[in-house]
């Protein structure tokens, strides 16, 4: 495979896209793709930003053991170079109205679709879920639907539908097919050379599969390049801001940067894992971490996005920054010759900005163990529970003197300023202080000292006040609870 | 049969159901582009476009001065412009029309469009429409006994004002609209529309021509929950506006935020009430004033706030009532039908009474409903004058009391209270009493053409759209049973304004009761005409047989007198035709009796009510203002339903868009009037999660609906107000924080900053 084309497997087939000699470009995305085909309109926009799944699609992946790993992804946010040497699967490819997949005829008896528009979406939602899990759980299928908004039905049918479907154990034409998808896989992959350059008028777009092979581009371009890895907030420039993305990095193909490595002592996440697959990692050794992700995006989501990407975006609301601040992890920054590592409370420098130079890439995220005697919470308040962005969230780390003094207390504050912060004042009151419920009311005061937030969609600044003061009460009440 | 699936189900799940974006089309369709104000008030000095007619790919950029015939949308009253003049009077109005090879490239174009705007002071709000006195249409009122005298009688009396706040469809599919022109003046018409017969009105009065000469088709919508009711039109008609121009065909679909933006929402309320009541809570009088954000233009608000007056009452009989209704004009998108059409707002205002009794009084709010309720015998007189006929109310209250286990489980939610500090929990019951007709009496009419072919299977047309309701699933369950044929005979046709004309918007609950009865009227001539001729054909054997003897059942037509003798209806059906008999026939239905008089206020507007109740248990968190549904119980009046899965589906999904309405579905917007949630990011309708972690739907059983079709009743809107009981086992909880000493601030939506923010005001009174 040379430059300016990608390959795939669609339909059961190897699929080229060549960018030249067709009307489409790099940051065209998966479902612009889909829906400019004939026999792809069943996958549908609902809003084009991650937060419907009505363009819900399966990309399925070997998973080293022979066998595909079916992965539900918003088609709406994948740039299509990211689906090179993958396996795109649609609602058209599970079954036909003559003869439907498992999933699709539990829904239509059970009565699962209305307007049908979201239909599609849900129905890849469930195919995922139905490939991955068997029998899964009540919580399990509302994990899978999380990312599938329906505004009929009141979800409950579909619910039923999957229960009922899932008691197939997964069984469907996909498993006989495996092994040739595989082989066609790995064809496009042994034929593919280590980075590809896709070139499309002003555009300029590289998929690489060596992290090496980033530093002769950065280092020798005058210009910014764009890393594209999870992508579920880049493509908003171009899907939502209209911007003409020009230099783009793919790094989404990179294993050695989705490798999470668990130590005795900390724990080092690749930048480019994936949200999901780090949640699962982390569950039993950072809980607090594991309830923040849990809520984080929606499967979907989760399958797509990137722990180096939130840190990246530095973003005042970035889900994972207070507990990785809480939990004092590091920032790992390589450059070509160079591999530093920066405490994440320093790593963000302001509104969106971090130390990140022009030549570096997160390489990863080391977050340490920390002693048993270290409490850390997180919390995380947002209008509705699921696939949300916060209005406020925080996280809290604790240590107490036996005699209940507070020996320190670091509280990190996201959406109560341009960026993630503590509050240092309401740190220094406490500092010292008895552990009561008495002390930590008088500290919810010194909040106000600490933040002056902003009134916009998700709240007003009252709202967000109340909110950051109630934490932490909420926190003593659960800190209460532990003991 | 009672329960098939969705006749679509199948096309839906294999993505193959085919909505307006899927239509295939070839390269030279068109994208069409709207180009809107930003600016809530304005004045349009000058434009230039001479610029971006230009650039790559322009085909057409069109203002109002290049519209054909009217520039007129608005749909009763003729105050909504298609394309912005020499003023613009909300953000979202639109000003050009813009048709490229690409939507890119309209974009870009769009840029270069330069407007010269002077910016007025706009109204933002109710309050501030109130204070310049402008009102969209004169003022209307219903009124019933001595309001004043019987206030002052009162033992007891409160006041008040409830905000009940905007809310976004959100349909999965946006708008859109293909628009394909033919010979001459034709212009066919793909649409996304609940209400293809308005939509081809507008479309030809807008290019100036003959209807004759529009068809609208639409085969299904992607949710439409009255946001398709009159919001349609402007996709259909800026499209046509540019097919007719360019001479080719053009499709423009909203991009969601631009819908969000652009489109009508369901109208904001601030309702202010004084009730007076005995110390049993029974209410002698209660005085409203409705006010309600029409928005920049009328569109259908005056019915929806007529709606909203004749449901101010809800349940309960209050025999002293004034409803005084106005309807604001503000500069904002101009607000439309969304599922319950103002139904919604009106009865928020009496339920918020009832549960302000019950907090005032310390009395159980469900003992304060009862003894309110309309009676079966006498306290049955709306205040409009309609007497109540087959109250469901007492067996509704009865079965679901017992079901629901309410009296227990609201100790039990006590007690919980007085253990836990922050998390609270509330339960409430609340009913819903839902008038169905159009209150505007001449669109209870419905047409049907219903064709039998020579091999049997039957083709149905009508003139109601399938948004997903469930609507031609049960038109053809009552055409198979009409026929007495299989289901798999009849099939049900995309919606064709050429097929049947004339239509009202498929709204207001009512597509399967009008348009049932008017395809069993087409039917019943067939089956007449059919009869006919076979009788004949059995009396060729010198048998006697009366066509009228004749039964269509199990596939065949059978002599009822002789059961022996009979025939495949798939035989009989060529016989017909080789007797030159006509196998098409039309049929028409209108809904018989109903009347309502605006000025006096009086009539009797509502073919018949349907009744639904629910109990809503509830926990919030106090600390972060989360809820969440811990069990809700419904039962609902659907009479005797044509289809129990489909009906059920209704009543999960209304009631749960009426939890979104109470709870996290919020419009904010900017000093300058801009929306901020203008997208899924921040405008949160319900999810799976959302859902109550026990939902109990029941139907309501052995209380079939004289004179509509099969006994059935009306389901689409009425569960919506449902979620009422959610909303104030809400505020029971938070209520409890003060260990019910502090009513708390109680309004529509109560989101976790809401709530939050009722919490501090109530603990700071409580200090």
């Amino acid at each position: 495979m040379n430059h300016n084309k990608i390959a795939f497997v669609l339909d059961g087939k190897v699929t080229e896209i060549g960018f030249r000699n067709s009307p489409y470009y790099p940051t065209t995305t998966l479902l612009q793709y889909l829906r400019s085909l004939p026999g792809h309109k069943g996958t549908k926009e609902g809003c084009n930003e991650g937060d419907c799944g009505a363009c819900t699609v399966v990309i399925a992946e070997p998973d080293g053991s022979n066998k595909l790993k079916y992965n539900a992804f918003n088609s709406c946010l994948i740039f299509l170079p990211q689906i090179h040497g993958k396996y795109v699967i649609t609602v058209e490819n599970l079954g036909t109205p003559q003869n439907p997949h498992i999933i699709q005829k539990a829904l239509v008896d059970r009565h699962g679709s209305q307007c049908g528009y979201c239909t599609p979406g849900i129905v890849m939602s469930a195919f995922a879920l139905y490939k991955q899990c068997k029998t899964p759980g009540y919580e399990e299928i509302l994990d899978a639907l999380a990312g599938n908004l329906c505004r009929c039905t009141g979800y409950l049918p579909v619910i039923d539908a999957i229960k009922e479907a899932c008691r197939f154990n997964g069984k469907d034409h996909f498993n006989a097919e495996e092994p040739e998808i595989i082989r066609m896989l790995k064809n496009i992959r042994n034929n593919t050379s280590k980075t590809i350059k896709i070139e499309k008028n002003e555009c300029c777009y590289y998929i690489l599969a060596d992290i090496k092979q980033i530093w002769s581009i950065l280092n020798n371009s005058k210009e910014h390049y764009t890393i594209v890895s999870g992508n579920t907030d880049t493509v908003l420039r171009v899907n939502k801001k209209h911007e003409s993305l020009n230099r783009l990095i793919d790094i989404s193909n990179v294993q050695q940067l989705k490798k999470i490595d668990i130590k005795k002592d900390y724990i080092i996440i690749g930048s480019a894992a994936c949200i999901e697959d780090i949640k699962s990692a982390v569950k039993n050794i950072f809980p607090p971490f594991y309830n923040i992700l849990k809520i984080f995006g929606s499967r979907q989501v989760r399958n797509q996005a990137t722990l180096g990407g939130n840190v990246a975006s530095a973003s005042p609301i970035g889900d994972t920054l207070p507990v990785l601040m809480a939990y004092d992890a590091e920032v790992i920054l390589q450059s070509q010759n160079h591999t530093r590592e920066i405490n994440i409370r320093n790593f963000i420098t302001g509104y969106r900005t971090t130390q990140i130079k022009y030549d570096e890439i997160i390489a990863g995220i080391k977050i340490p163990k920390l002693p048993p005697e270290k409490i850390v919470t997180a919390y995380k308040i947002s209008k509705r529970r699921d696939l949300d962005i916060s209005t406020v969230n925080v996280a809290f780390c604790l240590e107490l003197f036996q005699n209940n003094i507070v020996k320190q207390i670091e509280l990190f504050y996201g959406g109560m300023s341009a960026w993630t912060k503590r509050a240092v004042n309401t740190e220094k009151f406490l500092t010292g202080k008895q552990w009561t419920r008495e002390n930590v009311e008088q500290a919810m005061n010194f909040i106000e000292e600490d933040f002056t937030p902003i009134s916009d969609a998700r709240s007003g600044a009252p709202g967000r006040s109340i909110m950051a003061k109630n934490l932490l009460l909420k926190f003593w009440n659960d800190v209460k609870k532990c003991n | 049969m009672k329960n098939i699936p969705h006749e679509s189900g199948i096309y839906h799940v294999t993505g193959t159901a085919v909505y307006v974006d899927d239509i295939p089309v070839d390269d030279n369709c068109l994208t069409g582009y709207v180009v809107y104000s930003s600016y809530s008030r304005a004045k349009i000095k000058s434009f230039d476009i001479s610029r971006a007619i230009n650039m790559p790919g322009i085909k057409k950029i069109l203002s109002f001065v290049d519209i054909p015939g009217k520039n007129q949308m608005g749909p009763v009253f003729h105050d909504e412009s298609v394309l912005a003049e020499n003023d613009v009077f909300c953000i979202g109005q639109a000003i050009f029309l813009i048709a490229a090879d690409n939507e890119e490239n309209a974009r870009k174009a769009a840029k270069e469009i330069h407007i010269n705007f002077e910016e007025l002071e706009p109204v933002l709000s109710i309050e501030q429409a109130m204070q310049k006195g402008e009102l969209l249409q004169p003022q209307r009122r219903i009124e019933c006994g001595d309001v004043e005298k019987a206030l002052a009688a009162s033992p007891h009396i409160i006041e008040g004002e409830l905000v009940t706040g905007a809310q976004e469809h959100w349909y999965l599919e946006t708008q859109a609209s293909l628009c394909i022109p033919g010979e001459g003046n034709e212009m066919k018409v793909y649409s996304s529309t609940q209400n293809p017969s308005e939509t081809l009105a507008i479309v030809a009065e807008i290019l100036g021509i003959q209807k004759n000469d529009v068809e609208v088709v639409m085969r299904r919508i992607g949710g439409g929950f009255g946001g398709k009711e009159t919001q349609a039109n402007h996709a259909a008609a800026w499209a046509a506006l540019l097919a007719y121009s360019a001479r080719c065909p053009v499709k423009l679909r909203l991009r969601r935020e631009d819908d969000q933006i652009i489109t009508g929402k369901r109208h904001p309320f601030l309702i202010k009430y004084k009730a007076g009541f005995d110390n049993d809570g029974r209410i002698s009088a209660i005085d409203f004033e409705q006010n309600c954000n029409g928005g920049y233009a009328t569109d259908l608000t005056m019915a929806i706030l007529e709606r909203a007056m004749l449901h101010a009452d809800n349940a309960y009989f209050v025999p002293n009532m004034r409803i005084t209704g106005n309807a604001w004009k503000t500069n904002m998108v101009s607000n439309t039908a969304f599922r319950g059409f103002g139904g919604p707002q009106g009865m928020a205002g009496i339920e918020t009474i009832i549960d302000r009794i019950a907090w005032y009084l310390k009395k159980d709010s469900a003992d304060i409903r009862f003894i309110n309720f309309y009676g079966l015998n006498d306290r049955n007189i709306t205040p409009y004058g309609q007497i109540i006929e087959n109250n469901r109310l007492y067996m509704l209250w009865e079965r679901l009391l017992e079901s629901s286990q309410y009296k227990e489980r609201k100790k039990a939610v006590d007690n919980f209270n007085s253990e836990n500090e922050f998390i609270k929990r509330g339960i409430a019951l609340t009913p819903v009493k839902f008038g169905i007709s159009f209150t505007t009496s001449f669109l209870n009419q419905a047409g049907a053409l219903v064709n039998v072919y020579t091999d049997g299977s039957v083709l149905v047309n009508h003139g109601g759209t399938e948004m997903g309701q469930g609507l031609h699933t049960k038109i053809k369950q009552i055409a198979a049973k009409e026929f007495g044929i299989a289901l798999e005979n009849v099939k049900v046709n995309e919606t064709n304004t050429s097929k049947v004309p004339n239509t009202p918007p498929t709204a207001a609950s009512s597509g399967t009761d009008m348009n049932g009865m008017a395809v069993k009227n087409a039917i019943d001539k067939l089956k007449k005409r059919i009869a006919s001729v076979i009788a004949d054909e059995f009396n060729k054997e010198k048998k006697f047989t009366n066509q009228d003897a004749l039964i269509f059942e199990n596939n065949f037509i059978i002599d009822s007198k002789n059961r022996g003798k009979k025939i495949l209806f798939s035989k009989a059906i060529p016989i017909v035709h080789l007797n030159r008999v006509s196998l098409s026939a039309t049929g028409f239905y209108h809904t018989p009796g109903v009347h309502f008089n605006r000025t006096t206020g009086k009539g009797a507007p509502f073919y018949y009510y349907a009744f639904g109740m629910a109990v809503s248990e509830v926990e919030v968190d106090i600390l972060t203002g989360y809820h969440r549904i811990i069990r809700a119980d419904i039962l609902h009046d659907t009479g005797q339903s044509i289809n129990t899965a489909i009906d059920i589906g209704q009543i999960q999904g209304g009631f749960m868009q009426g939890v979104g309405w109470c709870t996290t579905e919020e419009c904010k917007y900017d000093e300058k009037g801009n929306l901020l949630n203008f997208s899924p990011d921040t405008y949160k309708i319900p999810g799976v999660r959302d859902i109550p972690g026990q939902f109990n739907v029941n139907l309501l059983q052995g209380a079939p609906n004289p004179n509509t079709i099969h006994q059935s009743k009306a389901v689409g809107e009425p569960p919506f107000m449902l979620a009422f009981s959610v909303w104030l086992a809400m505020k029971y909880a938070v209520s409890a924080v003060g260990n019910h000493t502090i009513e708390p601030e109680w309004n529509i939506p109560m989101t976790n900053e809401k709530i939050l923010l009722a919490i501090e005001k109530l603990t700071s009174n409580l200090k």
